[in-house]
């Protein structure tokens, strides 16, 4: 077990732990939206940014282990400025405000940040409804891995992929052909997971109606 | 990476399967393009799930051009442009009346954009099929249908011995096998305090340590010949010119660490690399100096070339090891390092084909010999360097550390050619900082030119000529970073395209908000692609502002 | 509100989502300690059948051939008086109940004591007879307790995991997926299965036996531990019983004999026994591909002595993990819904314990062993058996020899059905009740790792549907028994009342993580069985020396192949739940699976309609060629009751439990012109 100081507190912790269980186990809050406890940390977003002694620049809680005498500090004005900012320039690729409900709209209210000093170009609106189930809206995928990570290492199916490159990152289920032609076996991690509603349960989406399955 | 891919592609790896990419491309050198019957059958033979399979056909820029019989790529790097903007690329647009990326109806011609050839010294640069041809008339060539291959100048050392730019004499080999061992060989390169030449600077022997030290039923060298950086063809010359070089440095290294497989990852868009450095291995193997029990010594180590398809991120060392098992060139957040898990999971040392290079000497002649390579500098060995066409002299220079970069522009490359002035000079590549003309006298060492905001960078010393605009060189800079963003964390890849959207236009560029948007990029991104895009910049901020359209 | 699901045997734990009286979502509780976050499309997706229009929402009276709405109170007083007049009449042994394994613990408790205290007799079964009830019995001769001898965490612990007959990514898709994690962080999976299973391409060895010869190939896997060297002495000698009879058998299952009946290559059964028995933890995990054949509690309980023999049970990673199929399969026999023990599997016979039961319930209990499903319909089909009460069980759909089936039904004078939707069953019934679905009752499930698990509603039953548990208790108080419970907790607390092996399990402790039994009075639960000592008198392990015997069923000239049934992953057995999602959007029906060297010889094209005769029955399903399945066996599911799979099963079954016999069924394929010939309507033989 280690030791290390989040805020001033005291905490210990197992080998191998990161920066980010370290925080948690302090009871800090640290705003994550790439990061989901059922998947390896993957360390896309940047937004989980904190401020550790000694080092010249903020690291990614995630995705560093803690060492022994670690002094982490949560609220760095340097991290929280820069994962502001990140913040930021994610909803500016979006062509609508995330819904309230989701995890990116909780973490954006929560570091204060309600516009874009960036604005842009924003994904074109790409909506996949083939499946009974799962809807994908590829506009408001910004591309943080979790679906791909969860079918890759919770469910094993291995149906969805990262594609393109650069700011025409997104996803795709198969060979873009729709869930149904993938190995995708309906589990839901995908929609689970997504911090944007980008993958959703279908009946969730505003346009479904009250109707009930016929 | 996906532990789980890496895991399925080391499985299918024991039973000789091509990995994803392999096939890939092989379908666009047959066909000209990639179909989904291409996807399946790349699954199928490499083990890689369908999906990921067609991420990895939607990454890489060999990939995704469709090709016709004739194939034209012009090359869209920092030298080409510093020599005629984009003047040269709308000429062959005009010329063929095709835009990049498009296919002529009857398939006979296709335009597709490169960056960058390796033909810095001769830019403008086209290539047409294997053929790279580039200079006066290149382009007049490439639409009529007649292009030649460009002849390369001569490299040369400034050293009373070369080192680098002398072709290989497995001399360090037979003296590390016959005298040290690999643990001796292992303390003379860290004692030799070989530094990284790919850019990061970082100890070769440190990292060698770590991986000697790992736990592990496999250990690989990776030889990282992705010099992807516009203005640098450093690479491509030790490859192509002394590839038993870095063989021996590879072989070195593999005896070091207690590696038996060492791999080349080349650049598709150098297409003599990979032939050259495997015949030269054929010939090694056929010398016993490679193979199983080399020079006697009971210790095995082969090598594998295995080449890129265009991406200029798979020059960062976790992309790389990614693209070499054939998944999308994407960056992995460390820890775990390569020397801790790479390819297949396994102990695996990254080192710069360069880098590599520089170890046959210090075996041959011992850690103190190589530490005084360059006397007036703390810095150990020699540095290759390379000049971009506005030079008189362009070609590859072995250089001792601690000239100043004015010596060398003038002294050594003759200053720019037809009596042009330097206004300013990009160093290491893309992403590395600018010196005006006024501080050339700043002295090209890792120190005193990060003191600048600049760096070594890989060594590329690319002027611009009082001719170029420098929000012109910010836009283009910006679009090529971009265009190569893998697409992982955030602020690269929004960031990029966020801050050449500024410079696209006409419009004055909020000074205070595009500073933001650099400390966003510096600080947050994932790896030195969005991290050093602000440092040339920054420099450009500094010394060029009024230029640059602020507000 | 979270709840647990109530389809298979994973036993995910599930947050629902109500909005407006309806389902908004479901999804993964992050704490479930089975699923740990995640779940299935079952699990996750398919609860609309909860709205389904068809969803019965008034009891019913069958006049004049029809069944039409009625009362609560009319259809009570017709189910007593029909009830009392059979007891009256023919002795209550006249009379059979069968609880749901999909029903709660306080569902089929309740439904047992009604049965025995209401009725008076011991025929009350559950539909685990036709799954896995061999594994039961089994586990109890060999080990003593009929449960899971460690939990699904056993599988991230395992250096190997061999895999008999199930195949978990469709059956169980969660535990599917942790096997296949595992697998490929290092677990080396031994597959086992006629049919080339998903998780055979992720295993390091594949065996394909000839369907039913699995007690060959385990007796060859014990040999060569033998013979090679790997018996833990120490464990056998200090745990065990009865070792030298085994060896002895063991004797004749050298691996080329093995051959000769399995068709397994010597070569590979040896590298299967090395790399179990050389592994530091090994777990044994089967299902139905095990149990439902003519040997299916022997192979069992050899299971149990290649584990016994290695000394692989009792530890971490070393498990056996029987992957039960419904959601309370475990916990519907635990309740004693079954017609010769009470619960916690303590026999009817034995006088201390009905005397506790008789304390509690006031009413004298018949000593004698009851009825098993398959005697039911023989005595139906006799005139011995006259009533029975079903509730939450398809019998005319799921079980083997539908024909069979069809006729006991309708040769009783009364049958009442309890069910939230008609079925192939309630054709038959005289009344039918309507009942609710797992999102709408509180009480327990309890998974394959005997977690005991608390189940909340996250509706109200339809229209004047009510719950199982209420229906139940109010039928036994019509009858003169009053249960004297207010909730199903209070079911719960009588039963940890009168069983020691459940002692503390309490509403309360229960929590959000469940417990596995035995639950200690103090409340502490018990993840691994038998670390120290066995649950039989004397502590030790039972060695059972049981040979090799062939299935029921053969292929010969008239009938060659052989045909495997089973389910996927879209749909749940009879389908009942899953037809009505949107499930059936992405399976729509059952097909055939057959080899493309069988088909090619057959003439028979993907996707064209073939007719599958066996000795008992002929039905038409969609072909489908793939080469998971070996040449020689055909596979279909039965989820769709216009395809009447089970048409084709005899009555071969379990010949310790009856435990039909799905897995082995000879049959003739061929294909058929576009007009179906013939299609006899059910229940029309004498």
């Amino acid at each position: 077990m280690s030791t290390v100081t989040v805020d001033g507190v005291e905490v210990e912790v197992a080998p191998g732990a990161t920066v980010l269980e370290a925080a948690r186990a302090a009871g800090r809050w640290v705003p994550t939206v790439c990061f989901d406890e059922r998947q390896a940390p993957f360390g896309a977003c940047r937004v989980c940014l904190v401020g550790i002694e000694g080092s010249p620049k903020p690291l990614p809680a995630c995705t560093t282990p803690c060492r022994e005498g670690m002094t982490i500090a949560t609220e760095d004005a340097t991290a929280r400025r820069v994962a502001g900012a990140v913040v930021e320039l994610v909803l500016s690729e979006l062509p609508e405000a995330p819904a309230p409900h989701t995890e990116l709209a909780q973490v954006a209210a929560r570091l204060g940040v309600e516009e874009t000093r960036w604005p842009g170009t924003v994904h074109q609106t790409d909506e996949d409804f083939r499946h009974p189930y799962l809807a994908l809206r590829h506009e408001l995928c910004i591309s943080c891995g979790r679906c791909v990570r969860a079918c890759d290492e919770v469910q094993g199916a291995f149906a969805l992929t990262a594609t393109g490159r650069g700011f025409e990152a997104n996803i795709t289920a198969g060979l873009d052909a729709g869930f149904e032609d993938s190995t995708c076996v309906s589990c839901g991690a995908c929609a689970d997971t997504c911090p944007t509603d980008a993958i959703t349960e279908i009946r969730l989406l505003p346009q479904s109606t009250e109707e009930g399955w016929k | 990476m996906s532990q789980n891919l890496v895991e399925l592609i080391r499985r299918h790896h024991q039973v000789q399967a091509p990995t994803a990419l392999e096939v890939l491309k092989d379908a666009v050198e047959d066909h000209g393009e990639v179909t989904d019957s291409d996807r399946e059958r790349a699954a199928e033979l490499s083990g890689l799930p369908e999906a990921a399979v067609y991420g990895v056909s939607t990454f890489y820029d060999d990939l995704l051009a469709p090709r016709g019989a004739r194939h034209v790529r012009v090359c869209t790097g920092t030298a080409c442009f510093a020599a005629s903007g984009d003047a040269h690329v709308d000429a062959v647009r005009a010329g063929l009346g095709l835009e990049l990326g498009e296919r002529s109806e009857d398939g006979s011609v296709s335009l597709a954009e490169t960056v960058c050839l390796g033909f810095c010294h001769s830019s403008p640069a086209v290539r047409v099929g294997d053929a790279v041809d580039a200079g006066s008339g290149a382009i007049e060539r490439a639409i009529a249908g007649e292009s030649r291959a460009a002849p390369e100048p001569e490299w040369r050392s400034l050293l009373s011995e070369p080192v680098l730019t002398r072709p290989g004499d497995w001399s360090g080999l037979r003296r590390a096998m016959a005298e040290l061992g690999p643990e001796a060989l292992l303390a003379e390169v860290e004692a030799g305090e070989v530094r990284g030449r790919g850019g990061a600077g970082f100890p070769a022997g440190t990292k060698w340590r770590f991986a000697r030290e790992a736990a592990g039923a496999e250990k690989f060298i990776v030889a990282n010949g992705d010099e992807g950086d516009p203005g640098s063809y450093i690479d491509k010359y030790l490859m192509e010119r002394a590839p038993e070089l870095v063989l021996e440095g590879l072989a070195l290294a593999g005896y070091a660490v207690g590696a038996n497989h060492g791999f080349v990852l080349t650049r598709s868009e150098y297409p003599r690399s990979k032939p050259l450095l495997e015949a030269a291995i054929a010939r090694a193997r056929a010398a016993g100096l490679l193979g199983e029990d080399v020079l006697g010594s009971g210790f095995d180590f082969d090598v594998t070339v295995v080449e890129g398809a265009g991406s200029y991120v798979v020059g960062e060392e976790t992309a790389l090891l990614a693209c070499l098992q054939g998944l999308r060139g994407t960056v992995s957040a460390r820890p775990p390092f390569p020397a801790e898990r790479g390819v297949h999971g396994q102990p695996t040392v990254v080192n710069n084909i360069e880098t590599l290079a520089n170890i046959p000497f210090l075996a041959a002649r011992g850690a103190a010999a190589y530490r005084d390579l360059s006397p007036g500098s703390e810095t150990a060995g020699s540095k290759l360097v390379c000049f971009n066409e506005r030079f008189a002299r362009p070609t590859v220079v072995e250089v001792p550390f601690g000239m100043t970069v004015r010596e060398l522009c003038e002294q050594v490359a003759g200053g720019l050619r037809d009596g042009a002035a330097i206004k300013a000079v990009q160093i290491g590549g893309p992403l590395g900082g600018i010196l005006p003309a006024s501080r050339l006298d700043t002295r090209f060492d890792f120190d005193a030119l990060a003191a600048e905001g600049c760096m070594v960078g890989h060594g590329s010393i690319l002027a611009f000529d009082t001719a170029t605009n420098m929000r012109d060189v910010a836009r283009h800079l910006l679009r090529f970073g971009a265009d190569e963003s893998c697409g992982k964390c955030f602020p690269c890849r929004i960031g990029l395209r966020r801050a050449h959207e500024e410079f696209a236009g006409s419009e004055p560029v909020d000074r205070e908000r595009f500073e933001a948007l650099l400390e966003a990029l510096e600080l947050g991104s994932l790896c030195a692609h969005g991290g050093g895009m602000p440092a040339p910049l920054r420099s450009l901020l500094t010394h060029f502002p009024e230029e640059l359209g602020l507000r | 509100m979270t709840t647990t699901c109530g389809y298979c045997g994973v036993g995910c734990r599930l947050e629902t989502h109500v909005r407006g009286g309806r389902i908004a979502s479901i999804t993964p509780a992050l704490d479930g300690p089975a699923n740990l976050g995640h779940t299935c499309l079952k699990g996750r997706f398919a609860h609309g059948f909860t709205r389904s229009p068809d969803r019965l929402t008034t009891p019913l009276i069958r006049e004049q051939g029809e069944l039409r709405p009625a009362s609560w109170g009319e259809a009570l007083a017709r189910v007593v008086a029909e009830l009392e007049r059979v007891k009256r009449d023919h002795g209550a042994d006249a009379v059979a109940g069968l609880a749901s394994s999909r029903a709660t613990n306080e569902d089929c408790y309740a439904m047992q004591r009604l049965i025995r205290a209401a009725v008076g007799t011991n025929n009350i079964d559950n539909c685990s007879r036709v799954c896995h009830s061999p594994t039961s019995f089994a586990m109890r001769k060999s080990f003593g307790l009929s449960g899971a001898t460690g939990s699904f965490s056993d599988i991230d612990h395992a250096e190997v995991a061999l895999l008999l007959g199930v195949n978990p990514t469709q059956g169980h898709p969660v535990v599917g997926a942790r096997i296949k994690q595992a697998a490929l962080r290092g677990c080396k999976l031994i597959t086992i299965d006629p049919r080339r299973i998903e998780l055979a391409d992720y295993g390091a060895i594949h065996l394909a036996p000839r369907p039913g010869t699995n007690a060959a190939v385990v007796l060859g896997l014990c040999h060569v531990v033998r013979r090679d060297g790997f018996v833990d002495e120490g464990f056998v000698a200090a745990r065990t019983e009865g070792y030298d009879v085994l060896a002895e058998l063991l004797e004749s299952y050298d691996p080329a004999a093995v051959e000769e009946i399995t068709g397994i290559p010597a070569a590979e059964l040896e590298a299967a026994a090395h790399l179990y028995a050389e592994a530091g933890s090994a777990s044994l995990l089967w299902g139905l591909g095990v149990t439902e054949h003519k040997y299916g509690s022997e192979v069992v309980q050899l299971l149990c002595n290649l584990a016994m023999m290695t000394g692989k049970v009792g530890k971490p990673g070393s498990a056996l993990l029987p992957l039960r199929g419904q959601n309370n399969v475990q916990g519907s026999s635990d309740m004693g819904a079954l017609p010769d023990t009470y619960t916690a599997y303590r026999s009817v016979e034995d006088e201390q314990v009905a005397l506790s039961f008789e304390a509690e319930w006031g009413v004298p209990l018949s000593r004698h062993k009851g009825m098993k499903i398959p005697e039911m319909f023989d005595a139906a089909i006799a005139g011995e058996l006259k009533a029975m009460y079903i509730f939450g069980e398809d019998v005319a759909q799921t079980d083997p020899d539908i024909a069979h089936v069809a006729a006991a039904l309708e040769g009783l004078e009364f049958l009442v059905c309890q069910e939230i939707f008609l079925n192939e069953t309630t054709n038959y019934a005289d009344v039918v009740l309507p009942a609710s679905a797992f999102l709408e009752k509180e009480g327990t499930f309890t998974n394959a790792e005997r977690r005991f698990q608390v189940v909340e509603p996250a509706l109200d039953p339809p229209g004047e549907a009510k719950t199982d548990f209420e229906i139940i208790t109010t039928v036994s108080r019509a009858l003169g028994h009053e249960m004297g419970w207010e909730t199903p907790w209070d079911a719960l607390d009588e039963i940890a009342r009168l069983t020691p092996e459940y002692a503390g399990v309490s509403h309360e402790r229960l929590g959000r993580g469940g417990l596995q039994w035995p639950v200690r009075a103090d409340g502490s639960d018990s993840p691994t069985l038998y670390d120290t000592t066995f649950d039989r008198p004397g502590g030790r392990g039972h060695f059972a020396p049981l040979p090799y015997k062939p299935p029921g069923d053969a292929a010969d000239e008239e009938f060659p192949l052989v045909l495997v049934t089973g389910r996927v992953l879209q749909h749940y057995n009879a389908g009942t739940m899953t037809r009505r999602t949107a499930n059936a959007d992405l399976v729509d029906r059952d097909l055939l699976e057959i080899h493309p060297v069988d088909a090619a010889r057959l003439w028979i094209a993907d996707g064209d309609r073939v007719s599958v005769r066996s000795r008992v029955g002929r039905t038409e399903i969609e072909a489908r060629i793939t080469e998971r399945i070996e040449p020689g066996h055909v596979f279909t599911s039965f989820h769709f009751p216009e395809t009447r799979t089970n048409l084709l099963i005899g009555q071969s079954a379990d010949v310790n439990t009856s435990c039909p016999e799905y897995k082995v069924v000879a049959v003739d394929v061929r294909p058929i012109a576009e007009q179906p010939a013939f299609s006899p309507a059910l229940g029309t033989t004498t």
